[in-house]
């Protein structure tokens, strides 16, 4: 266990790693001058406030150095300061990561609520009326473009009927865009759950729990489920990171203030050391989520801790 | 073989559920897309086609948007530019995606694991999430954004790619061409391909419904395709001002984009559950 506990805080490490770098890289592809393509928006700028910009952004030394240098400051928790307003970034999406987590949990908890029955049932009626209807509203679920939900859950839930705010901070205001978030990847759920489970109904000792005349809601709830949930944990880790990817447009939409709607401020304004930033926020977030899904399931799963 | 018989009897009666249904849809779109110039009533660039923001009529089937343009000649002619950014980036992106999952697969023991660590950190991060990032530092516009698209589902075909050719590699005709002293490239270009083309047809299928998504929500957020050009995601960017009092503008580009997107799930599920019968979708 601790063995597997090392390995994995080594990749994860190894893993954000490789991100940094990618991010220092990054400011590369953008064509012709950055400095000058960050400038666009504003008014003339004088060469030398330009020329400090660049020496501040370490982008008049050789490439590999660029790279090397921002590695070296972001392991040193410096992310750099905002183009404009020269604030810390890191601070900034410090302030907004509670917002962020908050909205991918209750989104998850939506997900999950939805999308455990919906799967469990379609197992157990597989093949008939039941399992069809679920994998026909699965598809349609992932077909839907989650920026379309939300416009259309303001403008039923919050314009039309006036139940809920359309935008801000709050509870209340937690609720479109988990439901929003919640809805486009529950079908994902219903899915794994789907499989998760018809692969335990289908091991020897549940023929033998039938075999034995056990009574079938037992033989579900007790000896299959609990497997199956199991399964379901691993891919928790990779949906988290997809409900986090999804809610940078989710979190515009519904004006959420959390790190994807300041990621998509940025990159509009071309706020190049912001984006770096959230790049290895995310990438972070993401990492420390999946490791300790990966920890987890190998407690609760015995078989895996062995291998 | 009864169990062989009863599968492919099984895939005949499930073939017109859901390929058929997404394929024809998919072909309607790709046939309104090649009309569209001929087909539109209006210029789908012309302001003031009609009213400004009037409801769907005869004369104008969506409606139209706040400058007045016919809405329903901007969702068709739309429909060139979503498809068209589909096409080029899955193309690209299966070519690219699949050429460096091959080499990790075939390339030796040190290029598989450096290779298949990057494929994994990019693979985590989803892959609208990629090409939003990459068009930020690229800037926007429909090039810039294809491309963006393309680097974004490379990862995606890599990974798939790889699997399926280590699972492959397992097999003992590769041991037996391996002893027979054919080389790598020809090992894959005669005997791994064939075997593993079917399974990257119904990938490339998935992967386009996520290109059209992304490209969708890359114009939605300002960093795609630029506006006057009816990109689907445009068009909804520029309803969200008139959700009471138009909301024909985000309804039917929306439901462009998802009947879009579904006929090519419909095709991609309904083609990874004929072709891999290990792996049936969940």
């Amino acid at each position: 266990m601790l063995h597997l506990v090392f390995r994995k805080t080594v990749l994860a490490l190894v893993t954000v790693f490789v991100v940094i770098v990618l991010s220092g890289t990054l400011i590369h592809l953008v064509p012709g001058d950055p400095i000058t393509a960050m400038m666009a928006h504003s008014m003339t700028v004088p060469p030398e406030a330009m020329a400090s910009m660049r020496s501040r952004l370490g982008l008049d030394l050789p490439v590999w150095q660029q790279v090397g240098l921002y590695a070296w400051r972001v392991l040193h928790g410096d992310l750099g300061t905002t183009i404009r307003g020269n604030e810390p970034v890191l601070n900034l999406l410090m302030q907004r990561l509670p917002n962020t987590l908050l909205l991918a949990v209750s989104g998850l908890a939506v997900a999950l609520l939805i999308g455990i029955p919906s799967g469990f049932l379609a197992a157990v009626y597989r093949g008939r009326a039941t399992d069809n209807v679920i994998a026909v509203v699965a598809v349609f679920g992932v077909s839907v473009p989650a920026f379309w939900t939300g416009l259309i859950m303001i403008q039923i839930f919050a314009l039309k009927l006036g139940w809920l705010p359309v935008a801000g901070s709050g509870w209340r205001n937690l609720i479109l865009p988990s439901l929003t978030l919640g809805l486009t990847y529950c079908a994902l759920v219903a899915r794994m759950t789907r499989s998760a489970l018809l692969e335990v109904l289908g091991e020897d000792y549940i023929r033998t729990a039938r075999a034995r005349g056990l009574r079938e809601h037992q033989i579900l709830f007790v000896h299959a489920l609990r497997p199956a949930l199991i399964s379901i944990v691993t891919v928790i880790g990779l949906l988290f990171a997809y409900l986090l990817g999804g809610q940078v447009i989710v979190e515009s939409v519904f004006s959420w203030n959390g790190i994807g709607r300041l990621a998509v401020q940025a990159m509009l304004a071309r706020d190049y050391p912001m984006i770096q930033g959230f790049i290895v926020v995310f990438a972070t977030s993401v990492v420390v989520v999946s490791s300790s899904v990966d920890v987890l399931y190998s407690y609760l799963d015995p078989r895996i801790r062995t291998r | 073989m009864i169990h062989s018989s009863a599968q492919s009897k099984k895939i005949r009666r499930q073939l017109p559920a859901t390929i058929a249904i997404g394929a024809g849809i998919a072909s309607f779109l790709v046939v309104a897309a090649i009309l569209a110039p001929f087909v539109a009533p209006y210029d789908a660039l012309k302001m003031a086609a009609g009213p400004r923001l009037s409801a769907p009529s005869g004369n104008h089937l969506f409606g139209t948007d706040d400058f007045g343009r016919d809405l329903f000649s901007r969702v068709l002619i739309g429909a060139r530019l979503s498809l068209g950014i589909g096409i080029v980036a899955v193309i690209s992106g299966l070519v690219a995606g699949g050429l460096l999952g091959l080499f990790a697969a075939f390339g030796g023991r040190h290029v598989e694991a450096v290779l298949l660590r990057l494929i994994d950190v990019l693979y985590s991060f989803p892959d609208t999430l990629v090409a939003l990032i990459l068009v930020a530092f690229l800037g926007p516009g429909i090039e810039n954004a294809t491309v963006a698209i393309t680097i974004s589902l490379i990862p995606f075909y890599a990974r798939v790619t790889y699997g399926l050719a280590v699972r492959e590699r397992a097999k003992p005709y590769v041991e037996a061409a391996r002893l027979a002293g054919i080389r790598s490239a020809r090992l894959v270009r005669v005997h791994i391909m064939p075997n593993i083309g079917h399974s990257l047809i119904s990938m490339a299928t998935l992967g386009f419904s996520s290109a059209i998504l992304s490209a969708a929500g890359l114009s939605f957020l300002g960093l795609g395709v630029q506006p006057p050009s009816p990109e689907w995601g445009a068009i909804l960017a520029s309803g969200r001002n008139y959700i009471t009092k138009a909301p024909w503008i985000l309804i039917f580009p929306g439901l462009a984009i998802f009947v879009t997107v579904l006929s090519f799930n419909l095709i991609g599920d309904g083609l990874r559950d004929l072709f891999d019968h290990r792996r049936k979708t969940p």
